[in-house]
């Protein structure tokens, strides 16, 4: 069902144009991984302390607050510059394993992100609930990043 | 410059043909491992040197004095620059011949000194008087020129670290 789709996208115009250029997609694919270190900085920061190491100075709300805006501009580099890869790629993507492995991971851990997480990150002091979701949102984004890592590499 | 280089490359050459570095190159699943392991452990040392970074200029982790957002994330700092270390060497070790003929290679190598120096400047400077501006919103101008030059300095290092496999300037 979804093949045309990816079919469609990689005729694109501006999908051929990425793949015309030998830089172009090289150094989206580098700066990708940038965008990644300050999204996962945001993050550890805040499932750390959940976990009750790290800025235990603080309450948790209020590491979870700061590192906020860090974790969002993160994630929107990250969609910026992982779009246009999809969009070259698309049909070395539709024919990947871990590009699914990935997605379906990554659509789990945004969720997970707005709903149980957030919610946890409310919390003033480490708890057992609090350490259970620190230590799944580190599971999923770690899933996350191998199965990234390994549609270069395996396909 | 080629002969100045020769001893540097005979080590490289010499390390190449150990059984243990031949054995990781002529593994098909070591490597990947390796590759993704080093991008976890960089998430770690790099995520956590940005947060403290922008304590630095003073736009980020506001709620915390400097000193404090230091000395509570130095210790996953340290454990993420250890596992990407280890990795990171690993892989080198692997293959050295393709990383000594690597310009990103070299160019990450030179970058992470400079960032090293960056960090041991501020340390040994503007840290001396951290009491003075720890916990203010403004920070004064040496932190903040630490804080950018960090962040900069390791964004070349994992960009020039990605593009080591794109070899557009090698014959």
């Amino acid at each position: 069902m979804l093949q045309g789709f990816f079919e469609w996208m990689g005729a694109l115009a501006i999908s051929q144009a990425i793949g015309a250029s030998i830089w172009i997609y090289p150094l989206v694919q580098a700066i990708h991984l940038v965008f990644l270190a300050l999204f996962a900085g945001g993050i550890i920061i805040v499932d750390l302390r959940m976990l009750g190491y790290g800025m235990r100075s603080k309450p948790v709300y209020q590491v979870a607050r700061d590192a906020r805006p860090w974790m969002v501009i993160g994630l929107l580099g990250l969609i910026l510059t992982g779009v246009p890869q999809m969009m070259q790629n698309s049909t070395r993507e539709y024919f990947s394993e871990f590009f699914w492995y990935k997605m379906y991971l990554l659509a789990f851990g945004l969720i997970f992100l707005v709903t149980i997480r957030r919610k946890m990150t409310q919390a003033a002091e480490t708890t057992t609930a609090t350490k259970v979701v620190a230590v799944c949102s580190m599971a999923i984004w770690t899933g996350v990043t191998m199965a990234a890592r390994l549609i270069g590499l395996f396909t | 410059m080629a002969e100045l280089m020769m001893p540097l490359r005979n080590v490289f050459q010499w390390v190449s043909e150990f059984p243990s570095s031949i054995a990781i190159r002529e593994s098909l699943f070591v490597s990947p491992y390796l590759t993704v392991s080093h991008v976890i452990s960089m998430c770690l040392f790099a995520g956590l040197i940005v947060m403290m970074d922008l304590r630095l200029l003073g736009i980020g982790n506001m709620s915390s004095p400097f000193s404090e957002v230091q000395r509570r994330l130095f210790p996953w700092q340290m454990l993420g620059m250890g596992l990407s270390s280890v990795t990171g060497l690993t892989l080198a070790f692997s293959d050295p011949m393709r990383f000594y003929v690597n310009i990103f290679f070299w160019t990450k190598i030179l970058v992470m000194v400079l960032a090293g120096i960056n960090a041991l400047a501020f340390h040994y400077i503007t840290y001396n008087s951290v009491v003075v501006w720890d916990s203010k919103s403004t920070t004064p101008l040496g932190a903040r020129l630490s804080g950018a030059l960090s962040i900069v300095l390791w964004a070349i290092v994992i960009v020039s670290g990605r593009l080591i496999p794109y070899n557009w300037f090698q014959n």
